[in-house]
């Protein structure tokens, strides 16, 4: 007994010391939930970005509460993008039904590698980089691993993770689940730690040395929204010049738009989306367009190519196949690829990063029904990038190859809303891929020839390109805008651009002489008359900012693990269903990328502002105030903006080892107040969250302010919320009643316009919305647009007198907040920010048409993608003809489809390594239960029995009874 | 069965020895696994602490002296310049300036050999081409050398690959783990290419 109690004291004392060591592990890192009943959060992240911890009220740790941290350095900005559990299944957009027939596949056999297998094509002497977990010494699948490097703070070069092996088997295991390259030389290179910690540093360090190493082809499936990272952003530039080809997964942050990944949105890289077996676009796999441009320019098309990302089978940790989802798997796929074709290719000279990705989106297989910023050129063809690439000759080549404003679905967003004299300039970003060298420019100036007899005559065209294209590829932004000749035109005009684009003489050339290549870009465009006043919307991009580089809180505060606002606040990424309901209604929506000083505000009936966080020059006040008195209509969606809240979220991050404070709230209201002051309106600092209901439609309230101030004469509806600030600060739950939500105001003056002021945008922001409130934003705009008040609002019982701004704090701007170093309005002085001076609105100088007497073809997407590509001449062995797509699953293998261990697909081997010393501490404790029930019985039993008792066990100990075999 | 699993639970699960050795046999299994994390853990925070000052890098850079030792009269050069290029016998020139078998045209006036425009006293430059040219000094090596031998742990990899003083100053003037603060900012935004052994100056914020 007195062993018992011992071996318990001292069972005690080891879990408080493992306890504490915990905790000091903790501390160390950031890397545990900091309470027990938290833990669950942490395993479920997986590879999601960040979390931000913000247990429900049930979970007993509530010093935890809204508390934020990052759960671990890169994952937030640049995590590994496979997919977490859960999400293997929701591949296609009918998952339910589809979940059966999704079966993983071996993908290189899909993709018909086995018949450049056949003509002796293995990827050999191809030296291709994985950047991920690291790899095992001795795995069977592979028969090249040239070298294995660590760049993490473990002391390991295996794979944790079971992330990195699943990444190289995909592009070169030999055996079981095959990969593509099998004969290619494998460098791993381990940048992330098993807590999927990784950081900048690490990673220019290992990409210095496969510079060093002349890597040929290198996989990067992580990613994250911070394109502002100029070291790491240069580095990539830096090993495309030094002629890596880079293939990079694209996100996975799917199916909202704007949500693409650096480094695979950059211009030289490869971005490969995801698709699963049935060619839909996978749910998870991120939607253009870029955001880098914004707020003056429009977005890249990206994704550059797809291919299969989802249940896909591919090496496990220690051997065994297993299948994972995320563009994460998409990308190694290509880098597969890609190093299988390289090995392809007999001169070695003419592969670099641009003729690869020449290759791979010319010979791409558009995917129907899919508009290019899902599927970017289509889904991948390997054979017939093989065709491509072995009659390649260098050139210059377009991204996209053709402009056709009217081909929907793939030029969406573009085919949406047709072109009219008067309007924003419609701008479509064009890439220039350039083949012949790392560095090249455009000869003169870009041409613009319209074909007269398709009415080429009745558009202008501007352009403005990078002066130097390096590396390998730069853009040419050409703006659209209809001349005043057409104002009341409707019909399609054509004509199109040429550009030369020259590189310095190569190795083989004459010498001397330059290498140049000429490239036409074909443009259609939909005219109509243009629109009245009163159908035109003009949304202000101007004024709205978003991380990088900045902190600008997610405008709902419950979405605890994106607290970044990232995804561009445009019409076109996370207004997506907002523009897409506007246009159904018949509206005309136009995107404002300069200040207010730039528009002319007699053509729109109102100026849309949702979720503004810059601040305004002193000249727009001005402006604005005049327009509104002229007749030009306001609907501000606002959000919250408490500084008690802002320094209450602010986090450490552990990516760039300092903590991070929000520059604005979820919107810049101070700013906002300051715009509104002379109509006598304010709004809150309030902080509200709830359901609701409004003219019979359900409403959710998330994180929005209230009105504070509304003149008398104005309609003002209010409901009855939760206090979120009280919630956020002090874990007190509180119901406000007759909080001012909306407002509308009349301005009195003849032909004056009208204000509509509403508290909360998360309703018409596709990130993270629960219920939209476009109904809402119908019935405002036929206020605004035709002085149309909806009896649904004005005789709503919630109708309340205006706040006359007495009592209610409106909030001041946070002291030190850094919003100067990403304003375009403010600028740091001595005596605290300032507005900059005005900037002169930007000026589009029409370039000169030279008219033609062509016509064009009709189909655009068939003309040439690459010239002088003689696709016959490279001939492919017959076998391929008639050979199905997909290879039957031969007998043998039948086993290997299973995940080995019976480890769910997309979870990780560690999790259950984790879980067998819970088992064992469990069974200790449910031995030692026993024993103290065995004590107890024994004490309540009289003392002169016990030996008696105990004896003859002792002896059965020696002499175990036999038992019956059965 | 359900009588077996009764037997066997009454005749050998009550047993207090076999208790004792699943007991027992469980906390041996829970003290291993416990020192073994706290090994790991140890090791891992001492990780960053200790370097090996004692243990100099087995570099194997080999300076030539003059340029007779090149086989050919090929040249490497720096190969990603966006408008100049430096090659290995330390010239800059503008990239329409190369020459095909991968030399700068020394007869162009503005080709210049071992060339420290841009380049700050504490050996970092602001673009990459005149970092490398300048590195390439012949009086350089003692600096570089110097650097070798106590190149921190972390740039092990990436030096002990480096064979010869060209190939040294084109890894050496790259941008790394040195150049940066907070991670995704340089220190010194202008001059962030360094040949010298000190980090970029840490740039005012």
């Amino acid at each position: 007994m007195k062993l018992v109690n011992i071996w318990l004291l001292l069972l005690v004392v080891l879990l408080c010391g493992k306890k504490h060591l915990g905790d000091r592990l903790e501390k160390r890192s950031f890397e545990k939930a900091p309470c027990p009943g938290c833990s669950h959060l942490t395993l479920k992240v997986e590879f999601s970005s960040t979390v931000v911890e913000y247990a429900d009220p049930v979970v007993p740790c509530n010093e935890t509460r809204w508390s934020q941290k990052w759960q671990s350095s890169r994952p937030l900005r640049r995590a590994s993008l496979s997919l977490g559990s859960g999400f293997w299944h929701a591949t296609g957009r009918h998952s339910s039904r589809r979940l059966l027939r999704a079966i993983p596949r071996q993908v290189a056999q899909t993709l018909q590698a086995d018949v450049l297998w056949q003509m002796g094509y293995t990827g050999a002497n191809v030296r291709v980089a994985v950047f991920d977990t690291g790899l095992s010494e001795k795995h069977p699948h592979f028969k090249n691993v040239k070298e294995r490097t660590n760049w993490t703070n473990e002391r390991t070069l295996d794979d944790g993770l079971g992330h990195g092996t699943f990444v190289a088997g995909v592009i070169a295991s030999m055996r079981e689940c095959q990969g593509f390259a099998p004969d290619a030389e494998l460098h791993i290179f381990r940048v992330f730690t098993n807590n999927q910690v990784s950081y900048t540093s690490w990673f220019l360090d290992a990409f210095n040395y496969a510079i060093l190493k002349k890597i040929d082809v290198l996989n990067l499936s992580i990613g994250g929204p911070d394109f502002m990272d100029h070291p790491f952003v240069d580095k990539v530039w830096e090993l495309t010049a030094n002629n890596v080809i880079m293939v990079s997964a694209i996100g996975n942050d799917g199916p909202l738009y704007g949500t693409l990944n650096n480094p695979a949105d950059q211009m030289d890289v490869i971005g490969v989306g995801g698709i699963d077996f049935e060619d839909n676009i996978a749910r998870f796999s991120s939607r253009g367009m870029t955001t880098w441009e914004l707020p003056g320019g429009y977005g890249r098309v990206k994704p550059d190519i797809v291919t299969y990302g989802a249940g896909v089978r591919g090496s496990g940790m220690k051997g065994g196949c297993r299948a994972l989802s995320g563009t994460s798997v998409a990308s190694p796929v290509v880098a597969g690829a890609v190093t299988l074709l390289v090995s392809t290719v007999q001169k070695r000279e003419l592969v670099n990063p641009a003729s690869m990705k020449q290759a791979l989106i010319a010979s791409a297989r558009r995917l129907p029904g899919v508009n290019m910023f899902e599927q970017g050129h289509g889904k991948l063809d390997l054979l017939r990038a093989y065709q491509i690439l072995n009659s390649y000759k260098p050139q210059a080549s377009l991204s996209p190859s053709y402009i056709d404003l009217t081909e929907c679905p793939y030029m969406w967003p573009y085919c949406s809303q047709p072109i009219y004299y008067g309007g924003m300039p419609t701008i479509v970003n064009v890439t220039i891929l350039n083949g012949m060298g790392v560095t090249g420019r455009i000869v003169d100036k870009p041409e613009w020839q319209p074909y007269l007899p398709q009415n080429g005559d009745n558009i202008e065209v501007a352009f403005s390109y990078s002066s130097v294209l390096w590396p390998w590829s730069g853009y040419l932004a050409i703006s659209i805008s209809v001349t005043k000749k057409a104002a009341s035109w409707e019909g399609i005009a054509q004509g199109h651009v040429m550009i030369t684009v020259a590189s310095p003489a190569e190795a083989e050339s004459k010498n001397g002489a330059e290498q140049t290549s000429t490239v036409k870009l074909p443009i259609k465009v939909k005219i109509i008359p243009a629109p009245p006043r009163s159908k035109r919307i003009l949304w202000d991009q101007y004024h709205n900012l978003r991380y990088p580089p900045g902190y600008f809180p997610r405008d709902n505060l419950r979405m605890k693990n994106d607290p970044l606002d990232w995804n561009g606040d445009h019409i076109h990424t996370n207004f997506r269903d907002m523009y897409q309901h506007l246009r159904s209604m018949g509206y005309f929506v136009e995107v404002l990328g300069s200040p207010f000083t730039c528009f002319d505000a007699n053509q729109y009936g109102t100026l849309l502002m949702v979720d503004s966080e810059e601040e305004y020059f002193p000249e727009e006040v001005a402006k604005l105030r005049r327009d509104v008195d002229n007749g030009l209509s306001l609907i501000i969606f606002s959000d919250w903006y408490n500084t008690s809240v802002m320094r209450k979220v602010k986090f450490y991050d552990e990516n760039t080892r300092q903590w991070w404070m929000p520059d604005t709230g979820g919107a810049n209201i101070p700013a906002l107040n300051e715009l509104l002051s002379v109509w006598n309106m304010a709004f809150s600092d309030g902080l509200y969250e709830g359901d609701f209901t409004l003219a019979s439609h359900d409403m959710y309230y998330a994180s929005g302010c209230s009105i504070a101030k509304f003149p008398e004469d104005g309609v003002v509806i209010t409901q009855t919320f939760k206090d979120q600030g009280l919630e956020v600060l002090k874990q007190e739950t509180a119901v406000v009643e007759n909080v001012p939500i909306l407002g509308l105001y009349q301005i009195p003056a003849e032909g004056g316009g009208r204000i509509v002021l509403y508290g909360d945008s998360n309703c018409l922001d596709d990130s993270h919305r629960q219920k939209d409130c476009f109904w809402l934003l119908d019935a405002l705009l036929q206020y605004t647009s035709y002085g149309v008040t909806p009896p649904s609002l004005s005789h709503s019982g919630h109708r309340q007198r205006p706040p006359s701004g007495a009592g209610l704090a409106t909030p001041e701007r946070m002291e030190g907040n850094h919003l100067h170093r990403y304003s375009k309005v403010l600028e740091a002085r001595l005596g605290g920010p300032e507005p900059r001076a005005l900037p002169a609105c930007p000026h589009l100088s029409w370039a000169k048409p030279q008219p033609l007497n062509e016509t064009a073809p009709s189909n655009l997407w068939k003309h040439q993608k690459l010239l002088s590509i003689d696709l016959d001449k490279v001939v492919l062995p017959n076998f391929r003809s008639n050979r199905p797509q997909v290879r039957p699953l031969s007998p043998g293998e039948s086993g290997a489809w299973d995940i080995p261990g019976g480890i769910m697909p997309g979870r990780y081997n560690q999790e259950v390594g984790q879980t067998i010393p819970v088992f064992a501490f469990l069974g200790a404790m449910v031995v030692l239960a026993f024993f103290v029930v065995q004590i107890n019985k024994a004490k309540s039993r009289p003392k002169r029995r016990k030996p008696r008792v105990k004896r003859p066990q002792l002896m059965q100990q020696v002499h175990p009874p036999k038992t019956p075999s059965v | 069965m359900v009588n077996l699993a009764a037997m066997v639970w009454r005749r050998l699960l009550r047993k207090r020895w076999v208790l004792a050795l699943v007991f027992g046999l469980s906390l041996v299994y829970f003290l291993t696994s416990t020192f073994k994390q706290e090994e790991r853990a140890v090791r891992d925070r001492n990780l960053l602490q200790v370097q090996d000052h004692d243990q100099p890098i087995l570099w194997k850079v080999q300076f030539n002296l003059g340029n007779s030792s090149r086989p050919s009269n090929q040249c490497r050069n720096s190969i990603q310049g966006k408008l100049l290029i430096t090659d290995e016998l330390g010239y800059v020139c503008e990239r329409k300036d190369l020459l095909v078998n991968g030399c700068c045209d020394v007869s162009v006036p503005s080709t210049k050999q071992h060339c420290c425009d841009g380049c700050l006293s504490n050996g970092c430059c602001s673009a990459y081409e005149h970092c490398v040219s300048c590195c390439l000094q012949p009086s350089k090596q003692l600096l570089l050398e110097r650097f070798l031998s106590r190149a921190a742990v972390a740039f092990q990899n990436l030096f002990m690959a480096v064979e010869d003083h060209f190939e040294l100053c084109l890894a050496k003037c790259r941008t790394s783990s040195q150049s940066v603060q907070h991670e995704n900012t340089y220190r010194d935004p202008v001059a962030k290419y360094c040949y010298g052994e000190s980090p970029p100056e840490l740039f005012p914020a």
